[in-house]
């Protein structure tokens, strides 16, 4: 019976194996930079516009969302506070859209990007609860890091990088000042951006225990800790802050009901961003500012989506179309058809490996009955006749080739007669039963 | 009987341990000292910086060490019952000998273990010494798969070592060598966390495993 067992766990040690390294060798073999469609909405068409690779090698296509298609220079002429830099080298600066002139500086004080990746959300990658709070006002050209380091907690802890100590002042004067702001301990989350390579520092926020959330800066190397005013009921799940230039948004937060809200900088005013059918947990969103339109674009594996905005952040325009990539080639299809599932351990949407099973669909029902026919020949070399192969041939009706290999690396011992096992086994305990004999 | 049998695996493992021991102390030393000079050399801030937000792994010169112990533990252990059909004779003893591979793999799993608890507590006291507790923590649940890798290095060393026919052994080297490779996917710290207890479930399958390959040796050698 331990043999059997032991067969048995080989079996399905060597299934689960080959479900998560075949799958690996064919991306390895066939994966193509395919990418996600570039999606950008034109201000000079007042149309979504869009760049796609279709296949292999350069056949890029530049199209608009009517089907009209468009060299690379005109396109990028389509949207040129993209292309800005282009079309002063085209001698096409300044522009005039909409009525109005904008040169070089104009569009550049305008421009930002705002992205927030699957990945960034705190439950979707570990991390340290270690944060190093920058001196906002560092009297210098760059910011450097400081020698402590942030633990946020059951009060706000300060440790020295140097002698890797608590350092008492600094926890207590950082503690009392957050506790006269209201904020209630432990701290339940913190949202900062960890670099010195950005503009300005704009430190920390935080939400404590009652779910308000509180800004921390270290300003003069004294604690400045805000209260940030929420609507009645939400609940912050990911701030994402990005320090820029432009002075008017810190970033982005995302509430835990889906929604999403631009920050305002100076009065942490939440402008709602109207993205339908939006999924922090599966896509890539990107916010582009021009100087006429604001526009979201945001895409999982399969299809892009776009909201094209006026500077009020009001939509004037949607659009959603299935990206190439996404379109399955004969490659996939076969390996659908040929195998049932696939197990991927790296999630592209988060830091943490896991184990997803993709089931390959009903076509996957041509390589279960193609790796049965073998499967039954096989048991049937082996001797095993009416009821002693179906267990085994169970197995490869829902492993489909994985099993058939598995079968093939550890088949069933041929099936002898009980006395000349016996024979053959005489004079030493036995060691396990004989191994899906049958008989 | 059972006595014996402990008293055969340790005449088999003493000098093998002695110098894992010695190399594993030697790999902790040396991750100290390499720490202690990272420290020496760049500011402790950057390399908090480092390590909390660029996640480098400070210690994964100690990656490896896991599975090389697994391997040599089972080298020692079944690699002397392998030479002159040893294996054969114990089989022969007054036991089941599927107890009695399962009591040998149980005390090299059993080394395995007291070393893996070496290393965890060495790298917990290393990394304490320059970096907040939290970090401490972090490397010992980052070097948990690595740990997990001696336990199936020992296991597909085991498998290819009882396999009495060569193709069977190179099936089994290959099935170690897919699953180990399994345990070395990180980009940085703790990505782990949330599949380690299935890998740790599906690694369990090894241990009936081990019975085929003796079943073989038993039966057809």
């Amino acid at each position: 019976m331990t043999a059997r067992i032991a067969r048995w766990s080989l079996l399905l040690l060597t299934v689960f194996l080959l479900a998560v390294w075949l799958p690996r060798a064919k991306d390895l073999l066939f994966e193509y930079r395919f990418g996600k469609t570039d999606l950008f909405y034109s201000p000079v068409l007042e149309r979504f516009v869009y760049k796609e690779l279709l296949g292999e090698g350069h056949q890029f296509v530049y199209r608009d969302q009517d089907g009209q298609d468009y060299g690379r220079e005109a396109f990028e002429a389509l949207i040129p506070f993209i292309y800005y830099k282009n079309m002063e080298l085209w001698g096409k600066l300044p522009l005039e859209l909409a009525g109005q002139r904008f040169d070089k500086a104009a569009i550049q004080g305008e421009r930002l990007v705002l992205q927030l990746d699957p990945d960034e959300l705190p439950d979707h990658r570990p991390r340290i609860q270690l944060f190093p709070l920058l001196e906002a006002n560092p009297g210098r050209a760059r910011l450097r890091f400081p020698e402590d380091i942030m633990r946020p907690g059951e009060r706000l802890g300060f440790i020295g990088s140097d002698a890797n100590r608590l350092d008492p002042e600094l926890t207590r004067s950082f503690s009392e000042a957050m506790t006269e702001a209201g904020f209630r301990f432990p701290v339940r989350t913190t949202f900062g951006r960890v670099s010195i390579l950005k503009p300005f520092d704009a430190g920390y926020f935080l939400v404590d225990d009652d779910g308000r959330l509180f800004h921390l800066k270290r300003v003069d190397s004294e604690p400045v800790v805000t209260p940030v005013p929420l609507p009645e009921g939400l609940v912050v799940r990911h701030v994402k802050v990005t320090e820029n230039k432009r002075g008017e948004f810190l970033g982005l937060l995302l509430a835990r009901d889906g929604r999403l809200f631009l920050l305002g900088q100076e009065d942490y005013a939440l402008t709602p961003l109207p993205l339908p059918d939006y999924d922090p947990d599966r896509m890539a969103l990107k916010i582009l500012f021009n100087p006429l339109n604001r526009t979201a674009i945001y895409s999982d594996r399969t299809d892009v989506f776009a909201v094209a905005m006026d500077r009020d952040f009001r939509p004037i325009d949607r659009y959603q179309r299935e990206m190439a990539m996404a379109r399955p080639r004969l490659v996939d299809r076969t390996w659908d058809a040929l195998l049932p599932f696939s197990l991927t351990l790296q999630d592209p949407n988060s830091r943490y490996l896991a184990l997803d099973l993709r089931l390959h669909g009903p076509s996957a029902l041509v390589g279960l009955l193609l790796a049965l026919l073998p499967a039954y020949w096989l048991l049937r070399r082996r001797g095993l006749h009416g009821l002693a192969p179906i267990p085994s041939l169970l197995f490869v009706a829902v492993t489909g080739f994985y099993g058939l290999i598995a079968l093939l690396l550890f088949p069933p011992e041929r099936n002898l007669q009980p006395q000349r096992a016996t024979h053959r086994t005489a004079g030493a305990p036995p060691l396990g039963s004989v191994v899906d004999g049958g008989h | 009987m059972l006595r014996a049998m402990f008293l055969k695996e340790w005449l088999k493992l003493r000098w093998a341990l002695l110098g894992l021991l010695l190399v594993h102390v030697a790999m902790l030393a040396y991750l100290f000292l390499s720490v202690r000079h990272q420290f020496q050399v760049e500011h402790s801030e950057m390399i908090w910086y480092w390590s909390f937000e660029l996640r480098r792994l400070l210690y994964d010169q100690v990656m490896l060490l896991p599975a090389l112990t697994g391997a040599v533990t089972a080298v020692a252990q079944f690699g002397p019952e392998m030479v002159g059909g040893r294996f054969r004779l114990s089989l022969h003893l007054p036991v089941r000998g599927d107890l009695l591979v399962w009591s040998w793999v149980a005390v090299g799993a059993g080394v395995g273990a007291v070393l893996a608890v070496l290393d965890a507590a060495g790298l917990y006291g290393i990394i304490a010494l320059f970096f907040p507790r939290e970090a401490a923590a972090s490397a010992v649940l980052t070097a948990l798969p690595w740990l997990l890798g001696g336990w199936v290095a020992y296991f597909g060393t085991t498998l290819v070592l009882l396999e009495p026919a060569m193709r069977q052994r190179v099936v089994y080297l290959m099935l170690g060598l897919a699953f180990l490779g399994l345990l070395y996917l990180q980009r940085g710290y703790q990505e782990y966390d949330r599949i380690l207890p299935a890998l740790a479930a599906l690694s369990l399958l090894f241990v009936p495993a081990v019975i085929l390959p003796a079943h073989r040796y038993r039966h057809r050698s």
